[in-house]
């Protein structure tokens, strides 16, 4: 992908926007999100009983004086939010005019630098597994602050798509290596055959916030060619053979959107955020407004 | 269940093709696609695999091949055999003469009338039958009664005109005979009307619907033509040709006399519509040959623009006279010129090395085995007679046979006569009340004239008429007259000859070049041939000799083409134009065939749709 990942007017906007996170985040290590564990901060959260050994600086000497009694003052614990982006590089990725993986790697990207300015910690994780991208794709994960940003983009702007994959397993997979929970987004075209459902479904019981972003090419909502064809699967290498003509396109866009109503049915049911990002999808509006929208960030 | 038209079923190839069509694996443009995933839930119907399996569940294709099944089995027109009413029959005369060559209906009026015909025939119900007659110079059964369209059509389509003159007659006595006792039953001719013989026809009771053909009479035509010797120099021969203009207007033309197909004359000629002229040619002989008349005109109708006639070398008649003296048989004899006359007083040889023999009241001993004029001879072969008649009176004379040409015989009176019978082979030319008086007949080749009474017992010898008479009679039986004659027929007419040499398998050579066989009576060498429908010269080949025959139309009813807007029928009856009658016309041939090419049609734009 020749030029930058995003360009710096994007990114400045980008800066101004905060990820949401429904819950309070379970995260182990410090950050700036209110979480549900007491530590060191300056929202007062309770009053416990002094225990032996308590850090005598916490002690509510106020209270004391009127009940004589010794109680600590806790404080809200601020932790991080992780952000988990699971980028499908398969090989059906690579189609599509604008590219549907350069198309999902800007939104990754994007997404990660938002995380990166809340001083969360963004790990991009991408399936397939490749081996002599390895260290590339270990150098993604866990990355933190803001600092980290250009490296992250370099990073990125270096993997390459290809391969094949069963989305379910992979995303399975991968839920039981997170070792902590967090945001997830889910970044695909989702044309497995054999479902999407197994995967998000382990996602959301791992306990992440899972959110969407379903990546399609022109070519495949509003297909440009006609006549006999023999349709050749990129990644399975079946071979389909069709009579395709023009009057059939409602017929075939019936059948997509079939499909995309029941994904978004299963998100809605699972309180699962969801995108339809055409590759052509301009940048902004997908990320200062529709992501907006869906909640994803403020 | 049988079929009218089984050959439609040739149509039961294009089941195969249509089958074909569907296995045909078209090329197909590869397209690599992110995952077929999409494409699979939408291609479930119409997803190529095997050809069998997809045939298995194509109903499209089913559908298709039930429609072109159910159409070709409509075009074959399957029928079952069943009792339905009566239909009518309708007997179809075509007129075949040769005023149907007549070019004023393009191309020819033939052709326009077997358009006509075919016509009718496509307005036929499926209970009525027709046939059709082709009345040529004999009468024709193309195709018996059938409803079978198709059989009539072909019957029709092999009809051609000839070049005989119209015999409409036997035509319409056969077409009685065939609608006799039906009730619904038409007569249907087609012809322009140029007929002379249906006025002995009366048409009673009979439904005859008259389709005339043709719009214009164009014609100049040769209505007759004689070669005979020149009375002033016997080496030159006339030749008069009767020329007839019955066009409407003025015709400017050439007369071409041909002399074995060497131009030896040509003058022009001027015809007021309506004139006859007569060209009388002189010309030198000095072989037997054939004279040929041509007119160059551009007119509807060329087969009478030409006559022929084969013009055989006069040779002197050897006349044996066997007679105890008749001064005035002798005498008349005499004055007949190119004869050799030899008289004896008995007759022992039964072929003499004569021409003729003239038996005069001598009962030879030996019947001689030439044409022979016996006068008052009893207890011939020929003639058997044990009365006589006393002062017979002549009361009928056939003055148009060539025996009694010129001659009056109301003053001639006969003292007694035998009296006879009339035998098959001859015809009475004098009759009196009792008995025929002179007889004139041909038996086996051998021509005989009988009298039946002493020419000396008569005022006969004293009249005119008597030298006429004998000098009719030579040239009647002098074999050379008789020959001339046989040589120069009509079209349609036999031509007959008796062959000198017994060749086994002589050959007749044709006006449009064709060999024929001819077959011979062995017994009396005889060849007769009737298949003289085309004018023209034919010569019969036997061996080293030949006989050329000259066949003529030369017929003025023929030649006076204007079509006949009604027809005559016997003594009172009029036939007039039959307008087109109202039918049921049969559409669904188109519409099967329609269907069949919007079939291909779909198919070819389904193709070309998804492409």
């Amino acid at each position: 992908m020749a030029g930058p990942l995003i360009q710096n007017q994007l990114l400045r906007r980008l800066e101004r926007l905060e990820l949401l996170a429904r819950h309070r985040v379970r995260s182990s290590l410090k950050g700036e999100r209110r979480s549900k564990a007491r530590g060191q901060s300056v929202e007062f959260a309770d009053h416990r009983n002094y225990a032996p050994g308590d850090d005598l600086r916490y002690l509510d000497w106020n209270l004391f004086g009127r009940l004589d009694k010794l109680f600590l003052k806790l404080y809200e614990e601020e932790r991080e939010l992780p952000l988990s982006i699971f980028l499908d590089a398969s090989e059906s990725m690579t189609f599509g005019t604008p590219v549907k993986f350069d198309f999902a790697r800007q939104v990754a990207a994007s997404m990660g630098y938002v995380a990166l300015c809340g001083f969360d910690r963004v790990t991009v994780d991408i399936f397939p597994d490749s081996h002599d991208e390895k260290p590339l794709r270990a150098s993604l994960r866990n990355v933190r602050g803001k600092k980290s940003a250009l490296t992250f983009f370099r990073n990125l702007q270096q993997i390459q798509a290809g391969g094949s994959c069963l989305l379910n397993e992979s995303l399975k997979r991968r839920t039981l290596l997170a070792k902590q929970s967090g945001v997830a987004i889910v970044i695909s075209d989702f044309m497995d055959p054999e479902g999407y459902e197994e995967g998000l479904k382990a996602l959301l019981g791992r306990g992440f916030q899972v959110h969407v972003i379903l990546v399609l090419s022109r070519e495949e909502l509003e297909p440009n060619v006609y006549g006999d064809l023999k349709v050749v699967d990129s990644e399975s290498g079946t071979v389909q053979e069709v009579t395709f003509g023009k009057y059939r396109l409602k017929a075939y866009q019936k059948t997509v959107n079939a499909f995309l109503e029941q994904f978004k049915n299963f998100c809605r049911k699972r309180a699962i955020g969801f995108n339809l990002a055409p590759s052509d999808t301009d940048l902004d509006q997908l990320l200062l407004s529709d992501l907006r929208k869906a909640m994803l960030w403020k | 269940m049988n079929f009218l038209s089984p050959y439609a079923f040739w149509l039961a190839v294009t089941l195969p093709i249509v089958v074909v069509f569907y296995l045909l694996k078209r090329r197909r443009k590869v397209q690599v696609v992110a995952s077929s995933m999409l494409w699979r839930k939408f291609l479930a119907e119409t997803q190529a695999s095997a050809p069998f399996q997809k045939l298995k569940h194509h109903w499209l294709l089913i559908f298709q091949l039930l429609i072109l099944a159910l159409a070709i089995l409509a075009m074959a027109r399957p029928y079952f055999s069943g009792n339905v009413s009566e239909g009518g029959l309708l007997v179809v005369i075509m007129d075949t003469s040769a005023s149907m060559q007549s070019t004023d209906v393009p191309p020819t009026r033939m052709d326009a009338a077997i358009k006509e015909a075919g016509n009718l025939i496509d307005t036929l119900s499926d209970t009525d039958q027709m046939m059709i007659l082709a009345a040529g110079r004999q009468t024709r059964v193309l195709q018996s009664a059938t409803s079978e369209k198709n059989k009539l059509q072909r019957a029709l389509k092999s009809i051609e005109a000839s070049d005989t003159s119209t015999y409409l007659l036997d035509a319409f006595k056969l077409a009685r005979t065939l609608v006799e006792g039906q009730k619904l039953a038409e007569i249907h001719l087609f012809s322009d009307g140029a007929a002379s013989d249906l006025n002995k026809f009366e048409p009673t009771d009979l439904n005859i619907n008259y389709h005339p053909i043709g719009t214009r009479s164009d014609n100049v035509g040769i209505v007759s033509l004689d070669v005979r010797p020149n009375p002033d120099d016997e080496t030159t021969r006339a030749i008069f040709a009767g020329v007839v203009n019955y066009s409407t207007n003025r015709a400017d033309l050439i007369v071409e006399l041909q002399w074995n197909d060497q131009t030896i004359e040509a003058r022009p000629l001027e015809l007021e519509p309506g004139s006859t002229d007569s060209q009388v040619f002189i010309a030198p002989q000095s072989e037997n040959g054939i004279f040929s008349i041509k007119l160059n005109s551009d007119d509807d109708l060329a087969v009478d623009n030409q006559a022929s006639a084969v013009s055989l070398l006069p040779k002197p008649a050897r006349i044996l006279l066997v007679t105890r003296g008749n001064r005035f048989l002798e005498k008349a004899l005499n004055s007949i010129s190119n004869i050799e006359l030899a008289a004896v007083d008995q007759l022992t040889d039964a072929s003499p090395d004569v021409d003729l023999v003239v038996l005069d009241k001598i009962t030879p001993l030996a019947w001689p085995a030439v044409n022979t004029l016996a006068m008052h001879v009893t207890h011939t072969n020929w003639i058997e007679s044990a009365n006589t008649v006393e002062s017979p009176v002549i009361v009928d004379w056939k003055a148009a046979h060539p025996l009694l040409r010129f001659v009056q015989l109301d003053d001639v009176q006969i003292a007694e006569t035998l009296e006879v019978k009339t035998p098959n082979w001859a015809m009475s030319v004098v009759e009196s009340t009792r008995t025929p008086l002179i007889l004139a007949g041909e038996k086996e080749g051998q021509r005989m004239v009988w009298t039946g009474f002493d020419t000396l017992q008569s005022t006969w010898p004293l009249r005119i008429s008597f030298p006429i008479f004998i000098a009719n009679a030579v040239e009647w039986l002098n074999p050379m007259t008789s020959q001339a004659s046989m040589v120069n027929v009509r079209t349609g007419d036999a031509m007959i000859a008796t062959l000198e040499e017994t060749d086994p398998n002589p050959v007749m050579l044709l006006p449009d070049g064709r060999k024929t066989s001819v077959i011979t009576n062995p017994e009396s060498r005889q060849v007769i041939f009737a298949d003289t429908l085309r004018q023209g010269i034919y010569r019969l080949q036997n061996g080293s000799s030949e006989v050329v025959f000259a066949s003529n139309l030369a017929d003025a009813s023929e030649s006076d083409n204007g079509p006949r807007e009604e027809l005559n029928l016997g003594g009172y009856s009029q036939v007039t134009r039959t307008g087109q009658k109202r039918a049921n016309l049969e559409i669904w041939r188109w519409l099967v065939l329609a269907a069949l090419i919007v079939l291909m049609l779909e198919w070819w734009y389904y193709h070309k749709r998804t492409a």
